[in-house]
């Protein structure tokens, strides 16, 4: 691991870690079948976005090295599309944590990448509230995140509320 | 300007684009829009949104943030933006955070929640019928000066959009 990242370089990771986070969370104790939950016609179910998600992370890798792909992949199933959700994390932050060069500016993998996963973050949670099984809130500036913590192990909440 | 906060106005640059995406040529009536109870109308989400960043705001200014419910839609918008700009302008005058505030918290806790609910914007306006066309953000022109409700076009939208409504020319 390159100990001597640039300051945007650490704070990028320190996104992705809270992605991992917040993503966790969305996802974690849903209701049965949640995965599959269609609130209309042409939206994307939970299961749909998470692997999109996952997609995002795949491309941001491939981006920062410099082999830019895009791939659609097919929903998995829920536990098994948690556990690419945050292997593609880890994958991602593991390049960002070495001495690797970086093929992109931050700013532009933040803006692509990075941001549109915490939109759809945003979207499940928002979904877990129209399927009846809402996450609780949370606030998350004293919540125990940490660059490199991108697994599905996560700190226990500080400061939560209905 | 020192390099995190300079990729924190970054993110904030991209919070006033992506906003923006959600919210223009939206429907009449958008703002009110329910999707089910106990769901916040896109209304209620911005004010929310100016909420959070009021409160990032307090660590450099000290004090409490609790804005009152605006008489339309637009106004709330305006208000958003304008503390988009208040806090950038702190970050960008090198203001100390204050209470053991950190750059890393200020991402995680306010700057991140107001990025998912601007995907919850998006997400609405799917559900209110008037669904946003997807575009790569990654060369989307986003710059840290420019956060207004006057935000460029995408560069590049996608020229396929498989979950289009009936009708999309692309």
């Amino acid at each position: 691991m390159n100990t001597d990242l640039t300051n945007k370089r650490e704070l990028l990771r320190h996104t992705v870690a809270t992605v991992a986070y917040r993503g966790g969370k969305a996802v974690a104790n849903a209701p049965e079948g949640f995965e599959q939950f269609r609130v209309a016609d042409g939206t994307r179910t939970p299961g749909q976005i998470l692997a999109h998600i996952g997609d995002l992370l795949d491309w941001g890798l491939s981006i920062a090295s410099g082999q830019q792909k895009w791939h659609d992949s097919k929903p998995l199933a829920w536990d098994d599309e948690i556990a690419r959700f945050h292997a593609a994390l880890t994958a991602f932050d593991a390049y960002l944590a070495s001495d690797e060069p970086l093929h992109a500016p931050e700013e532009k993998l933040f803006q692509g990448p990075v941001a549109d996963a915490l939109t759809h973050v945003g979207q499940i949670a928002m979904l877990r509230r129209i399927a009846g099984g809402p996450v609780k809130g949370e606030n998350y500036y004293v919540a125990e995140i940490t660059s490199g913590r991108v697994g599905a192990q996560q700190a226990v909440p500080r400061r939560e509320f209905e | 300007m020192e390099d995190k906060r300079k990729l924190l106005n970054h993110f904030l640059a991209a919070l006033a684009y992506r906003t923006q995406k959600a919210l223009r040529e939206a429907p009449a009536g958008f703002g009110s829009f329910r999707v089910a109870e106990g769901v916040r109308t896109p209304a209620e989400l911005v004010r929310h949104m100016a909420s959070v960043l009021g409160y990032a705001r307090t660590f450099f200014v000290g004090g409490h943030y609790r804005p009152e419910a605006l008489a339309s839609f637009e106004e709330e918008i305006e208000r958003f933006h304008e503390l988009l700009g208040l806090l950038a302008q702190h970050l960008r005058n090198g203001d100390a955070l204050l209470e053991g505030m950190t750059e890393e918290r200020l991402l995680q806790g306010p700057f991140s929640d107001a990025m998912t609910h601007a995907g919850q914007l998006a997400l609405l306006r799917r559900l209110a019928g008037a669904p946003v066309p997807p575009e790569n953000f990654i060369v989307a022109e986003i710059k840290e000066e420019r956060l207004g409700p006057d935000q460029p076009r995408p560069v590049s939208p996608d020229k396929i959009w498989p979950e289009a409504p009936k009708g999309w020319e692309g």
